[in-house]
C-alpha cells in the first residue's frame, strides 16, 4: 500500500473520491456500443482570449472517439491553447477567458458548477517535456489512482498500465528505482502510463516527442498507434510528417482559426483550402 | 518546403516535358517512315528511342530521390506521382513508335494497300492526341477533353476498320500476308499510342484534382 502522505504539500488537498473501475471489469469495446457516430469532444464557436488577444477564434471542431486527431499549424496559431482548453488547463492562466462552448459527454465543460478536477481525470494530458514525479517508477504510476481511492490490486494496475505504455519490459526489474534514472523517451512513456493509470477516456498530447531523439520518437509514435484502441488521442505537433504518420484526422489552424479539418491522408494529398496546401508544402509557416 | 526543392521540382517537370517533345518527334518520324518507306528514318527512330530509355531511367531516379529526401505532400506529391506515370507512358509510346518504324523498314505500304485512307486518317489524330496530352501535362489543366474522347473513339473505329479491311484483303491475296500483318501491327501500335495519350491526360486530372479518374468516364 502506497503512503499517499508522501505527496507534495501543494497536492494534499481535498480531492473528490472517485471509484476507479479495475481495468479487467471494463466491458470490451464491442459492448460499449458504436462510438464512431458521436464526437467525444465538440468545440462550438470556441474563442479563447489572453487578455484582449484572441488566441483561438470561434473554432468549431468535433473529435471522433478512439482515433488520433492531430492539430497542426505554425507557431502561435493557437493549437496548444485549443488543446489545453479541452481539460481546462487554461484555468491556471489568470488572463485567459473563454467564449462559446466545449462539450464533453454532452455537457459544456465551461458551464457553471462543472467539476474541472473530474474533467482532468477523464481527459489526461502529456506535455512536451517529460515531467515524472520525483518518485519511483512504481509510485509515479500508482500515485494518481491511490490518491483517488483505488481499491483494486495496485501492483496489477501498475503492471497493466506499464504494459500498455510499452514500458514494462524495460522497468519491471527496477520499479522502485527513481523515475529520473530513465532515459528521456522512457520518462515520456512513464508520463503516458501515469496518465492512463487514471483510466481516462481522452489523452491530450502537446508535442510529446519534441524533446526526444528519433528512436524514442518512433517508440512514442508506435505507442500512440496502440493507445487509440482504448483512448481518444488529440495530438498537437509542429512536425507535419509526424501528424501524417500517426493521426487519423488532421486539423490545420492558422492565426487562431481552424482552417481545415479532415481525414489525414486527404489533408496531405488533396487539401481543399489553399492555405492548407501552402502550409503543408512549406510555402509558408 | 525549401526553395531548393521547388527549383528541383520545376527542373524535373521541364525535363519530363523535353522527353515528351522528343517522343512526339520520334512518333512523327516513325509515321513518315511508313508512308515514305524511308529506311534511314527508321534507323533514326530506333536510335532516338535509346535516348528516351535513358531519360526514362533518369527521370524515375530523380522522382525517387525527391520522394526520399523531401517527403512531399499535397500537390507536390501528386506532381511527382504524375511525372512517374507520365514518364512510363512516354517510354511506352516511344516503344510503339519503334515498332512502327521496324515494320516500315520492309513494308511498301503503297504497293500493299494502294488506298490507305484509314491509316492516313488515323495518324494525324493520334499525333494530335499526343500533342494535347503533352500540353495538358505542361499546363496542369485539361480543357476540351470532349475532343479527346471523340478522337479516341475515332482511332478505335479506324483500327477496327483496318482489321476488317486486312482480313478481307488477306483472303484475296494470301501471298501478301506478311505485309498485311505489318499494316495491322502499325495500326495496333497507333491505337496503343492513343491509349497512352489518354492515360497521360487522366494522370493530369489526378494532378489537378487529387481524384483518380482511370477506368471510368469522367465529367468535364
Amino acid at each position: 500500500m502506497v503512503d499517499v502522505a508522501e505527496s507534495p504539500p501543494a497536492l494534499r488537498r481535498e480531492i473528490p473520491r472517485v471509484v476507479v473501475t479495475p481495468l479487467a471489469s471494463r466491458p470490451p469495446r464491442e459492448e460499449q456500443g458504436d462510438m464512431t457516430s458521436s464526437a467525444v469532444i465538440t468545440a462550438e464557436k470556441l474563442t479563447i482570449r489572453y487578455g484582449s488577444f484572441p488566441a483561438v477564434r470561434a473554432v468549431c471542431l468535433e473529435i471522433p472517439p478512439r482515433q488520433v486527431t492531430a492539430i497542426i499549424g505554425p507557431s502561435g496559431c493557437g493549437k496548444s491553447t485549443l488543446l489545453r482548453s479541452m481539460n481546462r488547463m487554461n484555468d491556471f492562466v489568470p488572463s485567459a477567458s473563454v467564449e462559446g462552448t466545449l462539450l464533453y459527454g454532452g455537457q459544456n465543460v465551461y458551464g457553471p458548477g462543472y467539476d474541472a478536477v473530474e474533467l482532468r481525470r477523464r481527459i489526461g494530458m502529456v506535455f512536451q517535456k517529460p515531467n515524472p514525479f520525483p518518485k519511483s517508477i512504481f509510485k509515479n504510476v500508482a500515485w494518481g489512482p491511490l490518491i483517488n481511492g483505488y481499491t483494486g490490486n495496485i501492483e496489477d494496475l501498475v503492471e497493466a498500465t506499464l504494459q500498455r505504455a510499452a514500458l514494462w519490459d524495460e522497468v519491471k526489474d527496477k520499479l522502485h528505482e527513481s523515475a529520473y534514472a530513465l532515459s528521456g523517451g522512457q520518462q515520456q512513456r512513464l508520463c503516458i502510463a501515469r496518465a492512463i493509470a487514471m483510466q481516462p477516456e481522452v489523452l491530450l498530447m502537446d508535442e510529446p516527442c519534441s524533446a526526444l531523439d528519433p528512436i524514442a520518437t518512433t517508440r512514442i509514435e508506435d505507442l500512440i498507434d496502440q493507445l487509440k484502441d482504448r483512448y481518444t488521442v488529440i495530438l498537437v505537433t509542429h512536425n507535419m510528417q509526424q501528424a501524417a504518420r500517426v493521426s487519423d484526422r488532421t486539423a490545420f489552424m492558422y492565426m487562431g482559426e481552424l482552417i481545415e479539418v479532415g481525414v489525414t491522408h486527404a489533408m496531405f494529398t488533396k487539401p481543399t483550402n489553399q492555405r492548407t496546401q501552402d502550409y503543408i508544402t512549406g510555402r509558408f509557416g | 518546403m525549401t526553395a531548393h526543392f521547388v527549383d528541383q521540382l520545376d527542373a524535373l517537370q521541364r525535363r519530363s516535358l523535353r522527353m515528351a517533345s522528343l517522343v512526339e518527334d520520334i512518333l512523327q518520324e516513325a509515321c513518315e517512315a511508313v508512308f515514305d518507306h524511308d529506311d534511314a528514318l527508321c534507323r533514326r527512330v530506333v536510335a532516338r528511342d535509346e535516348d528516351v530509355d535513358r531519360e526514362e531511367v533518369a527521370v524515375e531516379s530523380e522522382v525517387i530521390r525527391l520522394l526520399a529526401l523531401y517527403q512531399p505532400v499535397g500537390s507536390d506529391l501528386r506532381l511527382l506521382c504524375t511525372v512517374l506515370k507520365v514518364n512510363n507512358d512516354l517510354e511506352r509510346i516511344a516503344d510503339c513508335a519503334v515498332n512502327i518504324a521496324e515494320r516500315a523498314r520492309h513494308l511498301d505500304i503503297h504497293a500493299v494497300i494502294p488506298d490507305q485512307n484509314d491509316l492516313s486518317q488515323m495518324v494525324p489524330i493520334v499525333r494530335h492526341m499526343l500533342r494535347y496530352a503533352a500540353q495538358t501535362f505542361g499546363s496542369h489543366t485539361a480543357v476540351d477533353v470532349d475532343r479527346l474522347f471523340k478522337e479516341e473513339d475515332a482511332v478505335d473505329a479506324f483500327y477496327q476498320q483496318i482489321i476488317r479491311r486486312i482480313v478481307a484483303d488477306a483472303v484475296k491475296a494470301p501471298a501478301n500476308m506478311a505485309s498485311y500483318l505489318d499494316v495491322l501491327s502499325i495500326a495496333k501500335n497507333l491505337e496503343r499510342i492513343a491509349d497512352h495519350a489518354t492515360n497521360i491526360v487522366e494522370d493530369v486530372m489526378f494532378l489537378a484534382t487529387g481524384e483518380i479518374v482511370r477506368h471510368r468516364h469522367w465529367q468535364t
